[in-house]
């Protein structure tokens, strides 16, 4: 008896250890990036790494540029696809017949397994070339670009989360307003959108993450261009682009270490987000979003 | 008036449907159109012959001009990735659902959900500096495939975590409570009753996460990936990759030939993936009805 | 006559929360009969029923005072000791559902799953008493055609039966029953209730119930509860 309490009590301390090895690898990620970028705290003053211009030859290592870049495309991508994936999610819970809804939650679901890659590599080749002609600007790498593909690849996210939270609506409410002779669109303003505003936040908010945290789509079609932007036509480097293309240089200089800014200001909005989604109140919402949206 | 309200919700629905799947044929059309022409055995093989090609799967000769050694790369990332993240990941999710209670339980989710969270190049950039780090005390290490294989895994942890342990906590708890009543040790129980069950969950999320593991470009562009490299002769090598073949090709390629090559890339990587996605449903009925009602 | 004792319930209270469920309770029930606990819905009859094997540990909320002593094998055992081992105890001490509660797996894999968890791992063994507990439960006939099917295919009496035979299939000297018909038809009642009676030739069966019919057909003993309180 007492070998088989050991068995237990042992393969318990091996699960825990095997969760908090996982935790502790989570948490040496950013006391990585800290100790690795830490000249940049002390000697240099990190306000003027976030502050000023990329100018390496004049002596500036600011990724001010870089930041406002990556703030600029997934700012524009969210306005495109939110009312985008909204759309999706109404003609798929509320507006189309049974087999066209089934048929476009399909491909909507079927569009989370486009690697990221190929939205870059499509771009490249499809949407630049369009977007060059149509506004006349440049290479086409630009903001707009990039922005365009980004909302594609999030749209996905957010369609399925939506559709999840419409569905989580009592059917008992949704009769309730159907008795009372409200029409779709009275449904839809006075039941589905307030009644799933915490799923619409939930979906929004993913979409960020993910947004923010795309490297291939920004590095291939957003022309990683050093200046600050002036107009969605503009070429950006966005702060992940950023660490990809300064691996190459040499480990010693500032120029190296900036990426390590990069790599903090990531995690920190990221870790943000996580921490918000975490205190919504999206009850239902969440265990099926764990089994396989995220 | 209404009406005119209703219409405009209609017809600005159904654009949004129209433009969403525009642009997905767009995409696949786009190509299909380019890459279809040129899956082949030559797009994998170059113009090695049928008898040569069995040489280089038995690593006898070398594949100069295909997609061969990215292929093979792919499915050694994925391979190192599995193996290391899904014991850890289904022991971590086993522990959060069936043993950690109160404030350890929050806890730990929650740095699961931050891992979850973080971008990829940042763990790229993670297993970046830990081979930096590791240099100064081991020289001969570099980026490598073992590097990559182990940020990968990193990345696709926090998946198999979640799924296994949503998995276990959406069964009944009429379940642990039979099998409590039967004599069933806690072991016991989890591994005869719970994770026959949860399986199906489970193996959804390891779907999701060979998905991840061979999509991600960003970790190994950091991590020890290269345009040519052939197959690698240990984990300490140099290795090519599918997607990363893709990203070169789209910035560097110097002419049609080497561009057809990369279509063939994109159009191969995207049948992988949207295969594996789709083709999951499937699998995972049938695995687990296997493991629930054939007792042979 | 000596009646020789199998579970003795010692000064037992139960709380849930800060509700008391069962006040100071103390009855002892006779070997090798069938002993019926009866009273209306929410005295706590099946709150007194998990007490003999700890089942209630495994919901959470609740305490409880008291001791349980279990003769096995002839060795008094107390319950509520600290070192005991509760899956050794509820290996002795079988428990049947009101619902009837096939885990979703084959018939066959329900009844081999005791014996997994017991150790006992010989495959032919594994077969043999399988054959035997299901013809001792008069279910062979129905389900030996059907063994690697869902357990949850079968009807509700069969499920009974099923779960039954699982619960006697590590041969248990106590049988603990809460409500064991109260969701069957009247025919699977029957040969429920039949079932039982056989049984008491090999171990000693507690079973609540609230219907008086079923105890006068079955029972050699009764007791009532009322809010908590033997009557």
């Amino acid at each position: 008896m007492s070998g088989t309490l050991q068995v237990v009590f042992s393969g318990r301390r091996l699960l825990f250890l095997v969760t908090a090895g996982g935790v502790f690898v989570t948490l040496s990620i950013l006391v990585f990036m800290i100790v690795l970028g830490l000249p940049l705290f002390t000697s240099n003053s990190f306000s003027l790494i976030l502050t000023q211009d990329w100018a390496p030859d004049r002596g500036f290592f600011g990724i001010f540029p870089f930041i406002c870049g990556t703030l600029a495309i997934v700012t524009l991508s969210l306005l495109l696809a939110f009312p985008l994936s909204l759309g999706n999610a109404v003609l798929i819970h509320l507006l189309l017949p049974p087999v066209a809804a089934k048929f476009l939650h399909r491909v909507v679901k079927m569009m989370t397994g486009i690697p990221t890659v190929i939205y870059g590599f499509v771009g490249i080749f499809l949407l630049v070339p369009f977007v060059r002609e149509w506004f006349d600007s440049g290479s086409g790498m630009s903001i707009l670009s990039a922005a365009l593909l980004l909302a594609l690849l999030i749209s996905p996210t957010m369609i399925l989360v939506f559709v999840e939270s419409f569905a989580a609506i009592p059917k008992s409410q949704v009769r309730a307003v159907a008795a009372l002779g409200g029409n779709l669109r009275q449904k839809l303003i006075y039941l589905y959108l307030p009644g799933a505003q915490n799923g619409i936040l939930t979906g929004l908010l993913l979409a960020t993450g993910r947004a923010l945290g795309d490297t291939m789509i920004a590095l291939m079609v957003a022309g990683n261009a050093t200046a600050q932007p002036e107009s969605l036509l503009d070429p950006v480097r966005t702060l992940t682009a950023h660490i990809a293309l300064v691996m190459a240089a040499d480990f010693d200089s500032i120029e190296f270490k900036t990426i390590f800014a990069c790599g903090i200001i990531l995690y920190l909005w990221t870790a943000t987000l996580t921490l918000t989604l975490r205190f919504l109140p999206y009850g239902v919402l969440k265990s099926r979003l764990n089994r396989g949206l995220s | 008036m209404n009406r005119v309200y209703d219409c405009l919700l209609y017809f600005s629905a159904g654009i949004c449907g129209l433009l969403l799947l525009g642009a997905v044929a767009g995409l696949t059309g786009f190509l299909l159109w380019h890459g279809l022409p040129v899956l082949g055995l030559e797009l994998f093989f170059g113009s090695l012959k049928i008898g040569e090609i069995v040489d280089v799967i038995f690593l006898q000769q070398v594949v100069v001009d295909g997609l061969w050694p990215a292929v093979v790369g792919t499915c050694l990332l994925v391979l190192m990735a599995l193996s290391t993240a899904l014991p850890l990941g289904l022991g971590a999710g086993i522990y959060l659902a069936e043993y950690a209670g109160g404030k350890a339980k929050t806890l730990f989710s929650l740095t699961f959900d931050l891992l979850a969270g973080v971008p990829s190049i940042v763990i790229g950039l993670f297993g970046f500096s830990l081979t930096l780090y590791l240099h100064r005390q081991f020289s001969s290490l570099t980026p490598c495939l073992l590097i990559s294989g182990l940020s990968l895994a990193l990345l696709v942890l926090p998946y198999l975590v979640r799924t296994t342990q949503t998995a276990l906590e959406d069964l009944p708890d009429s379940l642990r409570l039979t099998a409590a009543a039967l004599g069933a040790e806690k072991s016991a129980t989890i591994i005869l009753v719970l994770l026959p069950q949860a399986l199906p969950g489970i193996f959804s999320g390891v779907v999701l996460a060979i998905g991840r593991a061979a999509e991600d470009t960003a970790v190994i562009m950091l991590t020890g990936v290269v345009a040519t490299a052939g197959i690698p002769r240990s984990l300490f090598d140099n290795y090519e990759a599918l997607p990363f073949y893709i990203f070169y090709t789209a910035s560097q390629f110097s002419d049609q030939h080497e561009l057809q090559q990369g279509f063939g890339a994109a159009l191969v990587l995207l049948i992988i993936c949207v295969l594996l996605f789709t083709g999951a449903g499937l699998i995972r009925k049938k695995a687990s009805y296997r493991l629930l009602y054939h007792s042979k | 006559m000596i009646v020789e004792k199998i579970v003795e319930i010692k000064n037992i209270s139960f709380f849930y929360g800060e509700r008391q469920v069962l006040s100071n309770i103390s009855i002892s029930f006779a070997k090798q009969t069938i002993s019926a606990i009866t009273g209306a819905s929410g005295s706590g009859k099946s709150t007194l029923l998990s007490t003999i094997n700890r089942l209630w540990e495994e919901v959470g909320g609740a305490r409880v005072e008291g001791r349980v002593k279990i003769w096995l094998e002839g060795q008094e055992i107390d319950v509520y000791e600290r070192q005991i081992s509760l899956p050794e105890l509820r290996r002795k001490v079988g428990m049947v559902f009101q619902i009837p509660n096939p885990l979703p797996m084959s018939i066959y894999k329900n009844l081999t799953l005791p014996l997994k968890m017991a150790g006992i791992k010989n495959r032919d063994l594994q077969r043999e008493k399988v054959e035997s507990v299901l013809k001792d439960a008069f279910l062979w006939s129905e389900v030996e055609p059907r063994l690697h099917e869902d357990a949850r295919n079968l009807s509700g009496g069969q499920q009974q039966r099923l779960c039954i035979a699982r619960a006697m299939i590590l041969e248990p000297e106590v049988l603990l029953l809460d409500e064991p018909t109260s969701s069957l038809d009247e025919g699977a009642v029957f040969e429920i209730e039949n079932l039982l009676l056989s049984l008491k030739e090999r171990c000693s069966l507690l079973m609540v119930s609230h219907d008086l019919a079923q105890v006068r057909r079955v029972a050699d003993s009764a007791v009532e509860l009322v809010a908590g309180s033997l009557q």
